[in-house]
């Protein structure tokens, strides 16, 4: 084997082995010198030149991206991951015809379509569920994405949580972790504007809280604007009755002014 | 023109020996469509002497209303005609031609003895009976030696830089880029059509670069590469439209685009003035653009009128779509997932299968408007039966469907979590709150507005004879104001 490959391999197996061991540092240092390494590879992207060790110089970069985006989750770094997909994606789309299928395409793939649903970035991701051929659909990894963002859109939030527990992949948990937030946002705002008043319990069981101290603080952090009484959270609804009765007077001394204005315009 | 003068001497001779052939069939037609054709190598080449374009243009459209008649016999008589026999060119355009027939090929050695070939072979010539022979391939669907031809025709494009064969030469991309398409080649040409587009902006050929983009756009989205031909879009050069037909397309493209990255109201516009400023024989397209544009009306929340359904040659290829329509706007969960079934095949074939998965949503959205107005309080649980959403959890789902909805402001309704129902509000009177006043007020500042643009739309006849009895005029108009003044001043005088 070529003696570049065989130390691209070495390195490899080391960097593989420390994110088994959940060593971020080395792990991360291992892949900035893995990095190195494939630049001196003419195979690759955007080269794509064939040479005799293409087949395999090309897997081996596909995994070596493939456990950087894996790695980058593991350490909650957003950017990190979207700079490894980006280079990992031409592996996926051009060189499809020289490469047999990775096992761990999909998935990756549907981490990404979380990933931009959690950012609410929701054009790029139908732009790039756009991209993906019909059988993809239905893998369980982009389903569960696709369904998600369906369940976000109708308001079905409930459905968001509870596909919680229905991960296809452990390394999705941190994304739906921070999906959770977005949809107690969420949930916080529907209700305030749905209900007229929510029993303390039940506020606590729609919003996902495990005790209600984690409830109070919640409203009087974010929504100082609820009461509590009485075991009840009331959003405020009294407020909107009251100023009914007045008239608009200065928008309509503004709008009969102008109507005079233009009328007298016409000669 | 005495080069035209000596053809129809020719010509003349020609229907002699055809006639004396024993196979009729190339006897009937070949005169007349090869004197056609004879006459547009004439006027190319007087336009290409004149450097007039419009000319060129003119060739072209003859030859479109031509195409059905072309033959074999026609097309090789007319490459004997114009490119000098045995030369390269001719040596490489005949060898795309088919050699069916052996009979036909005798009568062809016997005219091109008659005729002598064009003395000089302009470059316009050369690449219009690329053309030609192009055209004639895609017909006769020989798209592999369509392919050839095309591929030999952009290579000898580039050598030439001339602003004549600049609408010859759209022409040919154009039909460059069919051929690979209909071979499933069209990745493998999208560098080539790059290159060419820098090279039409670089010789300002602003015909070449709407054609090349509207190919490239085409390419991408033929691959689902929405985000790659957004960005190609936005920076390429943009002027004033040269062709409607590209014009269409373009629109139709960039409706395309909006569509898929949520921008619904953009896409609207776009798809329908592409739909309506396309030609009425083009039919096909039409058809593509009023689908997409019912798509994304439904998507906008609108309900296209059933007279767009109705339209001349169209029902049957949007009865899918009227189905759909009607599924989302009875707002019925099972009947507009069966109708996607049941269709799935067409909208599949339309890309559209996506745009309709996100339908789903509306059709809630309208399924529990319904409700709402329907009913002053029902419980979730009903509220779930009738919408008919299949969960596992269908009342929790229910709720939590309809606190979006009211925060989205689409139902007045509020929810008695303990009870368990939702409690539409009462309308009300709206004729004493201020919405009549809002409307009102809308509908006058349109049309004060309109009223407005209106005056100031005005022409007044030109002013030129008015300055001459001005003069005199301003000198009557300003002693009366002098007059007045002194007046004014009296009067002040008088009262103090």
């Amino acid at each position: 084997m070529d003696p570049k490959l065989t130390e691209v391999s070495q390195y490899f197996e080391r960097f593989k082995a420390a994110c088994v061991r959940e060593d971020i540092d080395t792990s991360a240092n291992l892949l900035s010198q893995l990095k190195v390494l494939l630049t001196s590879f003419r195979s690759l992207p955007p080269l794509f030149e064939v040479t005799p060790n293409a087949v395999q110089e090309l897997t081996i970069a596909r995994d070596i991206y493939e456990h950087a985006v894996l790695l980058s989750v593991k350490m909650g770094d957003q950017d990190a991951f979207e700079r490894d997909f980006f280079q990992l994606k031409p592996y996926y789309t051009d060189a499809r015809k020289r490469l047999p299928r990775s096992p761990q395409e999909h998935m990756i793939l549907g981490l990404n379509l979380l990933r931009l649903l959690v950012q609410n970035r929701i054009a790029e991701f139908h732009t790039e569920l756009e991209l993906l051929p019909a059988e993809s659909l239905e893998d369980p990894c982009i389903k569960h994405a696709v369904e998600l963002e369906q369940s976000f859109m109708e308001g079905a939030y409930n459905r968001v949580l509870t596909a919680k527990q229905t991960v296809p992949n452990q390394s999705y948990d941190y994304f739906m972790d921070l999906l959770a937030k977005t949809v107690r946002d969420e949930i916080a705002g529907c209700s305030e504007k749905a209900y007229d008043f929510l029993s303390t319990n039940d506020a606590r069981q729609m919003l996902l809280f495990s005790s209600d101290n984690e409830l109070l603080k919640y409203i009087n952090e974010e929504h100082p604007e609820w009461e509590i009484k009485d075991g009840s959270v009331i959003f405020q609804k009294a407020k909107e009755t009251a100023p009914c009765k007045e008239i608009p007077s200065l928008q309509l001394i503004n709008q009969t002014l102008s109507y005079a204005r233009e009328l007298e315009r016409i000669v | 023109m005495t080069t035209a003068g000596t053809e129809d001497v020719e010509m003349k001779e020609l229907p002699a020996p055809a006639a004396a052939s024993s196979n009729f069939a190339a006897a009937s037609s070949p005169p007349s469509v090869l004197q056609n054709l004879n006459e547009i190598a004439s006027l190319i080449e007087s336009g290409a002497y004149a450097r007039e374009v419009r000319r060129i243009a003119r060739a072209i459209r003859l030859t479109m209303a031509l195409r059905r008649k072309l033959k074999t016999s026609v097309v090789s008589a007319f490459l004997n005609f114009v490119l000098t026999p045995g030369s390269e060119p001719h040596a490489r355009l005949s060898s795309y031609l088919p050699k069916e027939n052996d009979h036909e090929m005798e009568i062809d050695t016997a005219t091109s003895v008659v005729q002598a070939p064009m003395k000089h072979s302009l470059p316009e010539l050369e690449i219009y009976s690329h053309l030609l022979v192009l055209i004639f391939l895609i017909d006769q669907k020989r798209y592999r030696e369509a392919k050839a031809c095309s591929s030999a025709s952009i290579a000898r494009l580039k050598n030439v830089n001339r602003r004549t064969v600049d609408v010859l030469a759209s022409s040919l991309y154009f039909y460059y880029s069919l051929s690979y398409e209909q071979t499933g080649d069209l990745a493998e040409i999208r560098g080539n059509l790059l290159a060419l587009h820098q090279i039409a902006t670089l010789r300002h050929d602003e015909l070449g670069q709407e054609t090349l983009l509207n190919l490239l756009l085409r390419n991408y989205l033929h691959y689902n590469l929405y985000d790659q031909a957004e960005k190609l879009r936005s920076k390429a050069p943009r002027f004033e439209a040269h062709s409607n037909q590209q014009f269409c397309r373009y629109l139709f493209y960039v409706g395309k685009i909006r569509t898929i990255q949520l921008e619904y109201t953009d896409a609207k516009e776009s798809l329908h003035q592409a739909a309506r400023k396309a030609p009425v024989a083009a039919l096909g397209f039409r058809i593509q653009c009023t689908k997409w544009a019912v798509i994304v009306r439904l998507l906008l929340g609108e309900i296209p009128e059933r007279t767009v359904f109705m339209q001349k040659g169209m029902e049957k290829a949007l009865r899918p779509y009227f189905e759909l329509t009607n599924a989302v706007r009875i707002g019925d969960l099972e009947l507009f997932k069966s109708v996607a079934e049941k269709f799935s095949a067409t909208f599949s074939m339309d890309r559209t299968q996506n745009l309709i998965v996100r339908l789903r949503h509306n059709v809630i959205r309208t399924g529990l408007r319904n409700i709402s107005i329907s009913y002053s309080r029902i419980s979730l649980a009903d509220i779930a039966k009738k919408l008919r959403l299949d969960s596992e959890n269908p009342v929790a789902d229910a709720e939590s469907i309809v606190s979006k909805a009211i925060r989205d402001g689409a139902i007045d309704a509020a929810i008695d979590h303990k009870n368990g129902w939702m409690v539409s509000k009462e309308t009300g009177d709206i004729y004493s709150t201020n919405e009549p006043q809002m409307a009102f007020n809308s509908r006058i500042a349109f049309c004060l507005n309109m009223h407005n643009e209106a005056v100031r739309a005005l022409r007044f006849p030109p002013n030129s004879h008015k300055e001459k009895e001005s003069a005199e005029k301003r000198r009557e108009r300003q002693q009366q104001e002098q007059e007045l003044a002194k007046h004014i001043a009296e009067e002040d005088d008088d009262e103090f």
